[in-house]
């Protein structure tokens, strides 16, 4: 009895499970035939006025910064050793500012 | 229960570098989805404006096809039917790479973020998720299965940058730094407005910026851009391919051009210049 109904509640839990929809039209309906479910947005796209001083890119490099710290070589994914606050390894940004994007060019002689 | 590793490896997701880099570049951006009501017309437009190489793979029973530019796959094209009366928005989806995508997830979830999709290993690209930040701006992780691209200055028709805007730039940069480990730091701005820039291995791999005064796009939301060699005219060409141009031509901070645009189904993507040479970037 105890194991009929346990298989009750599994599948409740499991039908809930696939037919859950978020507010971000994600969809359970992509796993296992096909792509995932989805990625609209909600609708509309005007970006308001960007004025003179609002800057989206990168900088060149170097450009001073205010370091928040962290470190990416001292730990992997997540909260792992170094993940926050570590600072100072000194390979280029954060003595001399924000660093750049790769510059450098394909092919040649390394990806750096 | 359903068996994911019965379904979830539908065949013809290439690696996403067939030259990856032995190094694991934690949090570079590595890869994007449109998600778009119309996949031809898509195919068409992006072909038509950047140059793009677009396959149609079998994935299931979802249209998917794979953008490349000089034989390098750089991007995903997704259709997805928007139900009659709905109004949805059409949008890239940018993936951060990671080293293992199920620890990632856990350590966003508990970080605030919200699973979107669970990890799924795809083809012979790797293990995804989607997330949405603790802002509501969604996102996914990539562990590729072939390592990431190496770190070269994108050529034209590749994507050079991408940003988060957001209402909370202090909370979104705890929260990135968290999950992904970045070092950030704050760029001056005489505007008010917060420019965060996200780096690893000592590469400026993303920014995050306060949403624009008076934006009616209030939702956090990240944002591609693709290099192009002339911002002033890929933007006519967008527009004579039924593009629209949302914000015009611009001096940004590396005193290249940038824009805003519109693919003719409203996902929007930015364009940027390049022009600095390596002389002009600061050494590694």
């Amino acid at each position: 009895m105890n194991h009929a109904r346990g298989l009750f509640y599994f599948a409740v839990i499991l039908g809930a499970t696939a037919c859950a929809v978020t507010p971000y039209g994600y969809s359970g309906d992509g796993y296992g035939r096909g792509y995932y479910g989805g990625t609209y947005e909600p609708y509309g796209y005007d970006y308001g006025y960007w004025g003179g001083d609002y800057r989206v890119g990168p900088p060149l490099g170097g450009e001073r910064g205010g370091f928040r710290g962290g470190d990416p070589r001292a730990g992997g994914d997540g909260h792992g050793p170094g993940g926050r606050g570590f600072g100072g390894h000194g390979g280029g940004g954060h003595g001399g500012g924000a660093p750049s994007i790769p510059h450098g060019a394909r092919g040649g002689g390394g990806h750096r | 229960m359903t068996s994911s590793a019965a379904f979830a490896e539908p065949t013809g997701f290439p690696p996403l570098s067939d030259a990856g880099t032995p190094e694991h570049l934690q949090g570079k951006i590595v890869w994007a989805d449109l998600v778009t009501p119309n996949l031809a017309g898509a195919q068409a437009f992006y072909t038509g404006l950047f140059g793009w190489v677009i396959h149609d793979i079998h994935v299931g029973n979802t249209g998917y096809a794979v953008a490349s530019v000089d034989g390098r796959p750089l991007a995903g094209l997704v259709q997805r039917t928007i139900p009659p009366g709905e109004q949805k928005q059409s949008h890239w989806l940018t993936f951060l790479a990671v080293q293992n995508a199920d620890t990632t997830v856990r350590t966003a979830a508990a970080d605030g973020a919200k699973i979107l999709s669970k990890p799924t290993t795809y083809g012979h690209r790797g293990r995804q998720a989607v997330l949405a930040g603790p802002d509501g701006a969604v996102f996914a992780v990539l562990a590729s299965s072939s390592g990431e691209p190496g770190d070269f200055l994108a050529a034209p028709g590749e994507w050079i940058w991408s940003t988060l805007l957001t209402q909370d730039p202090d909370g979104a940069a705890k929260f990135y730094q968290s999950v992904f480990g970045y070092a950030a730091f704050d760029l001056p701005s005489d505007d008010g407005l917060q420019h965060v820039i996200l780096s690893s291995q000592d590469y400026a791999r993303a920014g995050i910026n306060s949403l624009p005064k008076d934006s009616y796009h209030r939702h956090a939301h990240w944002l591609n851009f693709i290099r192009v060699d002339d911002a002033a005219a890929a933007s006519a060409k967008a527009v004579a391919l039924g593009g629209k141009i949302l914000v015009a031509p611009r001096l940004d901070r590396h005193g290249g051009h940038i824009a805003l645009l519109a693919d003719p189904y409203g996902a929007p993507f930015g364009i940027m210049e390049w022009t600095a040479t390596d002389s002009q970037t600061e050494p590694k």
